[in-house]
């Protein structure tokens, strides 16, 4: 019988998942019984073209470098990547008034808002689909005990980057690294910074009795 | 005849079995993934009949205030041949935007979103929107979780937004919620959601049986006896 090296079980097997995963995404319980959501798979070099693009945004969003600084380290090691998107726009006639108009035609009309991270307005029930897919999808990994997170801003860069032909978007990262890498990710921000964050966010964390100021220096 | 006793036991099982079910669905639900890694949803269970009928009657109050929630009403038909009903909330989409000017909702920045007016709580309005969507997409990673576990237990579960719009026009919710959708949850053989006639809303077992054996057995008793 032929010997299969660990690396090629590993690979192989990894590429069997994501396709399982694409298949529970692609069959999972959607409102309005349609199937309108895209979904691709990513390889390292996209990855490493969305990880770029959030480490430029350095300036305007400190999370999503983090996420590019992560992804950088993440495509050293077999991983796969589920990019998920749909169209902004309400096909259900559900008048259910969560997106801040009365009626789904009154949405459709509404003059389009572009950024970076989205089109919208857009409607609550398309993304709800989207991302029961999205779970579906990191149900299915977790069950085939992959690690796994679900990325809104890799999935938000990838959009911005034209992998997709999407409005919305979402997506799930799995990975067969030897420690999970989605977690307790402490590597990817020094020190110092983590401590200027916390005193600026958190003040009073500091401070004694009613609020006085203690001299920490 | 009287039920045999064991079969009692069956029925008592039954429903001890939803009621295990309902919160191992609970606990699915709350560890599935929320978007930002930021907790907001709760799962709230009504496992008692009356609870989901009165449900049911305020989905159907509701029904008739726009055309386009006629469905309303089969669900609440749907609804009452239920065990359980999961109502999962959003607490933080309608007053406390994720603050990561995602644009979902089409205002830009969430300063923007905070200064839109809300749509009024009134009749014909299911969600005062806009809603924050970057959190409300939590209920769908909640809703996947308890809809895996329950294809895991093999339960059969039917998920309706009309149950988290009646909820929260009920007022039986957490006060800060801005979006919620339902799971209604059934132990019995054949599931209650699925295989439904068109006009079930009008001719289903219930009705079926009241017309069948309510109103025509008297007769029948009153005439041949």
């Amino acid at each position: 019988m032929a010997i299969i090296e660990m690396d090629d079980l590993i690979k192989n097997g990894l590429d069997r998942a994501l396709e399982l995963m694409a298949v529970a995404a692609h069959n999972s319980f959607r409102f309005g019984n349609r199937n309108t959501m895209k979904m691709v798979s990513l390889g390292n070099e996209e990855l490493e073209e969305i990880a770029e693009f959030c480490l430029s945004m350095a300036d305007m969003s400190p999370l999503a470098a983090r996420d590019g600084r992560f992804v950088m380290e993440l495509i050293k090691e077999p991983n796969g990547f589920l990019l998920f998107g749909d169209k902004r726009k309400s096909d259900f006639n559900y008048d259910c008034g969560a997106c801040g108009f009365r009626t789904c035609a009154e949405l459709n009309k509404a003059d389009e808002v572009e950024s970076l991270t989205a089109i919208g307005p857009s409607c609550q029930f398309k993304n709800i689909n989207l991302n029961i897919a999205a779970n579906a999808a990191a149900s299915m990994a977790w069950r085939l005990g992959l690690h796994c997170r679900v990325f809104g801003t890799l999935a938000m860069a990838a959009r911005a980057l034209e992998i997709i032909d999407a409005d919305i978007t979402a997506s799930v990262s799995v990975s067969v690294a030897n420690v999970d890498p989605y977690f307790d990710r402490h590597k990817f921000w020094t020190k110092d910074y983590w401590d200027e964050i916390f005193k600026k966010e958190f003040p009073t964390f500091g401070r004694g009795f009613i609020g006085a100021i203690e001299d920490d220096d | 005849m009287s039920l045999e006793r064991s079969l009692k036991q069956f029925e008592d099982d039954r429903k001890e079995a939803v009621r295990i079910a309902a919160r191992l669905l609970l606990a699915s639900g709350t560890t599935s993934p929320r978007v930002g890694g930021v907790g907001e949803c709760t799962t709230h269970i009504l496992d008692d009949a009356c609870d989901i009928e009165d449900l049911c009657q305020q989905m159907e109050k509701m029904s008739e205030e726009k055309k386009a929630w006629g469905f309303f009403k089969r669900d609440a038909m749907m609804l009452r041949d239920a065990d359980a009903v999961l109502i999962v909330t959003s607490l933080r989409s309608l007053t406390d935007p994720s603050d990561i000017n995602c644009n979902m909702c089409g205002r830009l920045t969430c300063d923007y979103l905070r200064e839109e007016e809300k749509l009024p709580n009134e009749p014909g309005v299911a969600f005062t929107g806009p809603l924050c969507i970057f959190r409300a997409n939590n209920i769908a990673y909640a809703i996947d979780g308890i809809v895996s576990m329950a294809r895991n237990l093999g339960i059969d579960y039917g998920v309706f937004w009309s149950v988290g719009a009646a909820a929260m026009r009920m007022k039986i919710l957490p006060k800060a919620t801005g979006f919620s959708l339902g799971v209604a949850i059934s132990v019995t053989e054949k599931s209650p959601f699925r295989d439904i006639p068109l006009k079930y809303d009008e001719i289903n077992q219930r009705t079926m049986n009241d017309r069948i054996i309510q109103r025509l057995w008297p007769q029948f008793r009153s005439i041949y006896s």
